[in-house]
């Protein structure tokens, strides 16, 4: 664990609760984020996974509780802060631009971190974009489709490109919504090579279904029932709490 | 797998939205060179009205690209553009019948279309989809009763007797009354309107609005506030209406309240989705297009609006992308083969 200079962790969430009508969707979640660990999000269908990804994205607003960024309160800021702020995430269901090609959904990704006035000067101008871009098509091996229509790719492929995207702006943090959702074996085991190389330079967060993947990707497991945290702490001793068992394995 | 250094810039050639907008630069190009034989042709027979005509298709050219900033790029539907041409034409009309001078009905009308677009901008985004489409529709349509019931405005006859005015650049000027003279002028402001426009159209905030039209949502998760990327097109649109309206009493004399009303916001709409939406220069042909035709069949029935119907609704149904789809991509294809190394 290698502590910020302020000492917080890269996020910290602290009895975040919603409800959406008499349904208790998260209800009173804490937990912490340290800096360069895989953190997993597991739990049964229903169990409050993506809710909570949307509360700490800014997707929903909670109704009690905080969400602090390397110590800063960010509860209930909008999506568009919390990017800025250093925390990106990607979507279950792929949510890109179809129309547009793969280097400019990686160009259009990556532009925040050109200075302010380049978005006034033709996008040619936009060299750290660009720069990103293609370092970002060559890291997840999407270089041979560059010029592509995002629709036009496979869905593996845009399972990439929704990683890619969210990475692209440099954050701090960065959720990953199921990312091998829907991929086949040769994928998901690519795309678990591929987040544990990210894990160097950024903090990981996900929700991931297949519990092998979570066994072998993750520092840090969290396990959610019922839209509360059941247990949480290192994989294996996950595994081994009879609570978990019960709810999640489905065996005592 | 580690990131290469960013000296591998792979070039960022015929990226594809680049290469659609220099189609379009090519198509207006060819425009610009038909209209100005049109107009050495127009000054050499001693035409007036076919230039003036021309003169009020490219004014209406104006609007309609600002109709497809929204629409075509932005993908936001506005019926009630006119709200903004018809200040423009207003604040001209007002301006030059103080001050007659260009610049000064130039810069009134600018000033105008900033702050009312903000104002506008600001209440219409608060809403999405229909109800933006429906707010923008009621503004219009309230700005256009106000005017139409307020004497000062001179209400239902609207500003008649609006001086000619000098149009000067430095050492060149010449009278809004010489038909091939403003012809040429209109032609050159419109089409700096459209530079305007394809250049914010082709930087980052550019960029950004189009990928809006695709996917609004997940443009807050690459850390923009997505109403105030809607407010920035929504006034940009409203100042490229505004200044295309205050080049109006220049050629008319006179503004009315019908320049404020739906028929012309509808009409803007009909005029970019035919010519074809998300193109810029589909706005001009089809502003052209549908002048002809209105004066052309107009001159042997009045029921011309069904020719204009029916022919939106070919488009609609059979060319989605607009007739300019019909020759764009072709463009397109030739200029990025021409880019290959």
């Amino acid at each position: 664990m290698t502590a910020h200079r302020n000492g917080a962790p890269v996020l910290e969430v602290k009895n975040l609760s919603i409800r959406f009508g008499g349904l208790r969707a998260v209800d009173d979640v804490s937990f912490t984020v340290e800096r360069q660990r895989i953190t997993t999000v597991i739990g049964p269908n229903g169990a409050g996974k993506s809710t909570l990804f949307n509360l700490v994205s800014g997707a929903l607003r909670p109704r009690d509780g905080q969400v602090l960024l390397e110590g800063v309160d960010l509860t209930g800021a909008p999506p568009h802060r919390l990017q800025r702020a250093g925390l990106a995430r990607s979507f279950q269901i792929t949510n890109l631009f179809p129309d547009l090609s793969v280097f400019e959904t990686l160009r259009l990704a990556s532009q925040i971190l050109e200075p302010p006035l380049r978005a006034w000067q033709p996008v040619r101008r936009s060299t750290i974009a660009i720069a990103r871009a293609g370092a970002l098509l060559e890291r997840f091996d999407l270089a041979a489709k560059a010029g592509h229509k995002v629709a036009a790719l496979s869905h593996g492929e845009q399972r990439r490109l929704e990683i890619a995207v969210a990475l692209a702006g440099e954050p701090k943090i960065l959720l990953l919504d199921e990312p091998t959702q829907g991929m086949s074996h040769g994928d998901t085991e690519e795309t678990a090579a591929l987040i544990r190389d990210l894990a160097a330079d950024v903090t990981v967060m996900l929700i991931e279904h297949d519990i092998g993947l979570v066994m072998s990707l993750s520092d840090h497991v969290v396990v959610m029932h019922q839209g509360r945290v059941l247990a949480e702490g290192p994989p294996a001793a996950v595994r081994a709490d009879p609570a978990v068992q019960t709810a999640y394995f489905g065996h005592a | 797998m580690r990131e290469p250094a960013p000296t591998e810039t792979p070039a960022p050639a015929r990226d594809p939205l680049t290469t659609a907008m220099r189609a379009s630069h090519v198509l207006a190009g060819v425009l610009v060179v038909g209209a100005l034989a049109f107009a050495a042709f127009g000054a050499a027979v001693g035409d007036t009205f076919y230039l003036r005509l021309a003169t009020e298709a490219l004014i209406f050219a104006g609007l309609a690209l600002a109709v497809d900033i929204l629409l075509g790029y932005t993908g936001l539907l506005s019926l009630g553009q006119a709200l903004y041409f018809g200040l423009g034409a207003y604040v001209s009309a007002l301006t030059l019948m103080a001050v007659p001078s260009f610049w000064a009905a130039f810069g009134a009308a600018l000033l105008a279309g900033t702050v009312v677009g903000l104002v506008g901008g600001v209440i219409a985004n608060r809403v999405r989809g229909v109800y933006f489409a429906l707010i923008t529709f009621g503004m219009a349509q309230v700005v256009g009763k106000v005017v139409y019931n307020t004497r000062a405005l001179g209400a239902s006859d609207g500003l008649i007797g609006v001086p000619v005015v000098d149009i000067g650049f430095g050492p060149w000027s010449f009278s809004s009354a010489s038909p091939a003279g403003l012809f040429l002028f209109v032609l050159g402001y419109v089409m700096v309107l459209y530079a305007v426009a394809a250049y914010i159209l082709d930087t980052p905030l550019g960029r950004l609005l189009i990928a809006m039209r695709a996917n609004e949502g997940r443009v807050a998760f690459l850390g923009y506030r997505p109403v105030t990327a809607r407010l920035i097109a929504y006034v940009i649109a409203a100042v490229v209406a505004s200044l295309s309206g205050a080049l109006y009493p220049m050629l008319r004399g006179f503004v009315s309240p019908e320049l404020l009303f739906f028929t012309t916001s509808g009409n803007a709409v009909i005029t970019v989705i035919t010519g074809g939406a998300g193109t810029l220069v589909g706005a001009l042909y089809g502003s052209l297009l549908l002048t002809v035709i209105k004066s052309y069949v107009g001159s042997w029935t009045e029921h011309h609006l069904i020719v204009i119907g029916l022919l939106f609704m070919a488009v609609v149904i059979f060319l989605p992308r607009g007739l300019i789809g019909l020759v764009r991509p072709k463009i397109e294809r030739m200029l990025s083969r021409e880019r290959k190394p």
